[in-house]
Order: structure tokens, then sequence, then C-alpha cells
């Protein structure tokens, strides 16, 4: 049976909540936005700054044009929850996010190639099940 | 600051902010329904800055997002 989870279909774009637990086991919460524009999932440096996964003593890159993320470096998180499901060791890359997007993550198409996900927009229905 | 408010109030008191929210509820959305807003600032590094609270905790945006994805690179690059 594939998990059902809820969005909010009035929203401009799939928003969801996911979480990361950090190796000392603490879970952090983050908002995502399911992107099939993205080839792979990117998290916000920011983000990653603040839960400790990542240190880095360098400014991010600028952002390209055209462009309004900036992947510079990969991270493998240790488990990530995404719709109900647990996805240890998850390769994320790691971007500069731009401050008034209101996420820190894009959920790109790596998770489509790990679970069959279906959207039944009208109701707000992603049902994902592992392929 | 140890208040627990529901998200329409922090959107009252705080907009267009970033906030650190501990000890939240979220409703069927997954969008937060209260909790406490440990952190706030206009600015994200301020809120998202170390040290980390060492409990559970969602970061939250108060203001609407300008996230446009693909379609803006579109709007701009191709049409």
């Amino acid at each position: 049976m594939p998990n059902i989870t809820v969005f909010d279909p009035k929203e401009h774009h799939i928003r969801l909540v996911g979480s990361m637990k950090t190796a000392d086991s603490i879970d952090y919460e983050f908002r995502a936005i399911l992107d099939t524009g993205a080839p792979w999932s990117e998290f916000s440096d920011q983000f990653l700054l603040a839960v400790g996964m990542f240190n880095s003593q360098n400014p991010p890159p600028a952002v390209r044009p055209s462009l309004q993320t900036q992947k510079y470096d990969k991270l493998v998180l240790p488990q990530v929850k995404i719709c109900g499901h647990v996805i240890p060791k998850m390769l994320v890359y790691i971007s500069h996010f731009e401050n008034h997007w209101g996420v820190d993550a894009l959920i790109g198409l790596d998770f489509f190639r790990r679970f069959r996900v279906t959207v039944d927009y009208k109701p707000g229905h992603l049902l994902t099940d592992p392929l | 600051m140890s208040q627990k408010m529901t998200w329409k109030e922090m959107k009252k008191a705080f907009p267009d902010e970033w906030l650190l929210i501990i000890d939240y509820e979220r409703d069927q959305f997954g969008n937060i329904s209260s909790g406490i807003v440990e952190r706030h600032s206009p600015s994200k590094d301020e809120v998202y800055k170390l040290p980390a609270v060492k409990k559970p905790a969602a970061f939250e945006y108060t203001g609407e997002s300008t996230f446009r994805g693909f379609r803006d690179h579109a709007e701009h690059h191709c049409f």
C-alpha cells in the first residue's frame, strides 16, 4: 500500500514537510517543494549549517544568472524522512537558496527514481511507494 | 520567549520573518498550527546561526514564497 501524503492544492507548489535525523538523533523538520525540475534533491546550506550537518567557512558561490540555486557541494545525510519513507544515507546537493523561497529543500527526480509517485492533485494527495 | 502561539498569531507578530519553532503541532497539510517561537528575524542567517537547538525544531517563513522554479527560467529564456 502506498503512503498517502496530504498537500494543499491551493498552494502554488506541492509543499511538503520532511524531517532529518542527525547523528545525535535529533529530528529537525524542513519545508520542501516537490520539484520535477531538479535532477537531484537539494538542501539549503543555511539549514544544514543550522543543524550541524555542514560546516563551511567560505561564502557560498554567487548564483549564476537565470538560476535560482547554485549547487556547490554534496553531502550524505544519515537519515531523511520524506512522505513517511525513511531514506538512510541520502545523497543530496548543497545549494544556496534565495532567502524568500521559504523552503530548505527541493525534492528532485532522485526521489522519483526510488519511489513510485502518483499525484492526485484535486484532493491534494501524494501517493508514494518504493520501487 | 516561551509562549505558545498559533500560526496566525506568529504571522501577525512576525511578518515576513524566519522562525525557529519548537514544541509545535502541524495540521493535515503539514503546516504549523501552533508552537513556541524560539528565534525570529527577517534575516534567515540570524535564525539559522549556531548554536543549534538540541531538540526537535522546525524552520518556517511567514512571508510569501518567491520560489518559481523552472517556470521562472522558462519565462525569461524561452518566450
